[in-house]
């Protein structure tokens, strides 16, 4: 499970003749954090989709390791390159060691066995989720935030170098968005794993991931580190938002708090 | 729950285990029930005849009076509801777990009206036999499952609106081979009752072959995708993302799963209901642990078998194994109707 390289460029895509991305050039850090960040309908989604094979470009390419990811076989691919969708379906009464098990199946053979090898990937996926005591557990059982790492662990038994996920934290309480934020650095950290993400909160975006890739009508409009990425400047660019930007007191990253129009002032007296 | 607990392997050992310990039970139970449903078939007619009898003919012993019953009469109607049930209980359950929704089996959306509808034409109208009808019907069914899929595509396909047209389908489908029927020379009302709602009387083993075809060209090529068919169920995304080509998998299990349906119905009928109680009963029964095909097949077969016996020995007529199996499954319908509506899913 080496660290690969992912690299776009100039990639156009859409729905239906409906472009959606226009001119996108992007080299993704090996073995980081990627945060992709935007205004609603900015194109962050598609960009995912794009670069896990679930949109064929009309322009451009997406390279992994140098290969075009549109023309790797799929089973091939998917042992490289994993993908969380921003809400898969669970199916009824699964187990989330089924689930999970079923990171597997781009291992699988045609009349293959189950081998040793995928059940300790499994085992392996669910220790790093501290799921293995939930395993037994059918899906609907579990709260948001076990549901969410469960899906995780699927995505980890898969055991991909690059790990793409569209956003991973939405309809979870706020305990539980730093309870996944904390999991894949964890797992970044641990294992190496290439992260990219869209995420919502600009704020936990800037405080988890190595660089910000901000995106504003289907274009990249900055690209880098937390701190040349989260500015006033482009805060008001991409989101039309007026914002203070401090370091965060915690870890010293960009931090930024709208101003509003309401209680923005320094209280008077 | 922290993450350096244990090591992760006994934990997981002992959750296989009892899953597999799980489904063994079920194997075995399933196991009995179609035996048992063989042997009932095989001893019960207008005159008993023992086990022993049963055994020595099977054997190739010359047993007079026993030999014709048990090897032209009763031994036909038991292999053709086994594989037929088989059949029906792969395809259904197919159907129904790729659509993530039991109402969408083949016997409910109009396939099997359909694969009906085109063997009875083929029959009546083309006066056609064997093979033949079986591919036509294979066809028509095919095209039944396209035109659904077209005519309830609006930017993708939702279970919902697909159930509804199919519903329309199959009642058009039925109608049709209403109205053939009743142009037909002269036809019995047993036939009538075969291609109404499916049928074993006067079943023939060389209806076997084409249900074994059937069996083992569509069967195994379902089963073959059965890991693709779990991958499908969590969302296209999702299987995309897992290695599949989505729209080309779905194919796959559709022409699979059609063709199964499709082969039965040319040779019993579209008996009511098998292909839709099947999954379910096979997912109550193993608990949903693991792959559900193989169980359904066996439950399939299980009421095939047991549903005719009924209608042959149990009820003050005789009734054709899809008035049995039409009861029973009518109240599972109305069950799941009423409780897909209060859950609010709706269109």
């Amino acid at each position: 499970m080496s660290t690969q390289t992912l690299e776009i460029r100039d990639l156009a895509a859409g729905y239906g003749g409906r472009r959606v991305l226009e001119g996108i050039d992007l080299a993704l850090l090996p073995g980081r954090i990627t945060a992709i960040v935007g205004a609603n309908a900015c194109g962050k989604s598609t960009l995912l989709r794009a670069m896990s094979r679930l949109l064929a470009p009309e322009r451009g390419e997406v390279l992994l390791d140098g290969r075009a990811v549109h023309t790797l076989p799929p089973k091939a691919l998917a042992r490289r390159l994993g993908l969380l969708p921003q809400t898969p379906i669970a199916p009824e009464g699964l187990s989330v060691l089924d689930l999970v098990s079923r990171g597997r199946h781009p291992y699988q053979r045609l009349l293959g066995r189950w081998s040793a090898a995928d059940e300790a990937a499994v085992a392996r996926a669910l220790d790093t989720t501290a799921m293995t005591d939930l395993a037994g557990r059918d899906l609907s059982e579990l709260s948001g935030g076990q549901r969410q790492r469960a899906w995780i662990a699927m995505a980890l038994a898969q055991e991909t170098g690059v790990l793409l996920l569209d956003e991973p934290t939405t309809f979870l309480d706020i305990s539980h968005q730093v309870e996944v934020l904390d999991l894949l650095t964890d797992l970044n950290r641990s294992r190496g794993t290439t992260i990219v993400m869209v995420l919502h909160d600009l704020n936990l975006a800037a405080r988890y991931a190595d660089r910000l890739v901000a995106m504003q009508g289907g274009r990249v409009h900055a690209e880098g580190p937390a701190e040349a990425v989260m500015t006033p400047q482009v805060l008001r660019e991409v989101f039309g938002l007026e914002a203070l930007v401090i370091p965060d007191p915690l870890s010293g990253r960009p931090m930024m708090i709208p101003r509003g129009r309401h209680r923005a002032g320094a209280p008077e007296s | 729950m922290s993450a350096t607990a244990t090591p992760a392997a006994p934990p997981l050992r002992g959750l296989r285990r009892a899953q597999a310990a799980r489904r063994r039970r079920f194997f075995a139970l399933a196991g009995a029930l179609l035996l048992a449903g063989v042997a009932l078939t095989l001893m019960a007619g207008q005159s008993f005849t023992p086990p022993l009898t049963v055994l020595r003919v099977l054997a190739g012993a010359d047993v007079p009076g026993a030999g014709f019953t048990v090897l032209e009469l009763r031994l036909p109607r038991a292999v053709v509801s086994v594989l037929a049930g088989l059949c029906f209980g792969l395809g259904g359950a197919a159907f129904q777990l790729l659509l993530r929704n039991p109402l969408a089996s083949p016997d409910i959306i109009g396939i099997s009206a359909g694969a009906s509808a085109a063997a009875v034409f083929s029959i009546v109208v083309l006066g056609l036999s064997g093979a033949t009808v079986s591919g036509i019907a294979v066809l028509a069914a095919l095209g039944i499952a396209v035109a659904i899929w077209g005519l309830s595509w609006r930017d993708g396909v939702t279970g919902a609106r697909l159930i509804l047209v199919g519903i329309g389908l199959a009642a058009m489908a039925q109608s049709f081979t209403a109205f053939t029927l009743s142009r037909a020379p002269s036809w019995s009302l047993q036939e009538a009752m075969r291609w109404m709602t499916g049928s074993v009387n006067g079943a023939q083993l060389d209806q076997a072959l084409p249900l074994l075809a059937a069996l083992l060209v569509f069967g195994s090529a379902l089963l073959a995708r059965s890991g693709d068919l779990e991958a499908l169920r969590m969302g296209d995304d999702m299987a995309a993302g897992l290695g599949l080509r989505p729209g080309r998998a779905r194919a796959g299990v559709v022409i699979a799963a059609v063709g199964l349906v499709a082969g039965a119905t040319a040779m019993v009928g579209p008996v009511a209901f098998v292909a839709f109680l099947s999954g379910p009963i096979a997912a109550r029964l193993t608990g949903r642990d693991g792959p559900l095909l193989v169980p359904a097949a066996l439950i399939g077969a299980c009421l095939m078998l047991f549903g005719d016996f009924a209608g042959q020995h149990l009820l003050p007529a005789r009734y054709p194994v899809g008035i049995v199996t039409g009861v029973l499954g009518a109240p599972y319908l109305v069950w799941l109707i009423v409780r897909t509506n209060r859950a609010g899913g709706g269109l």
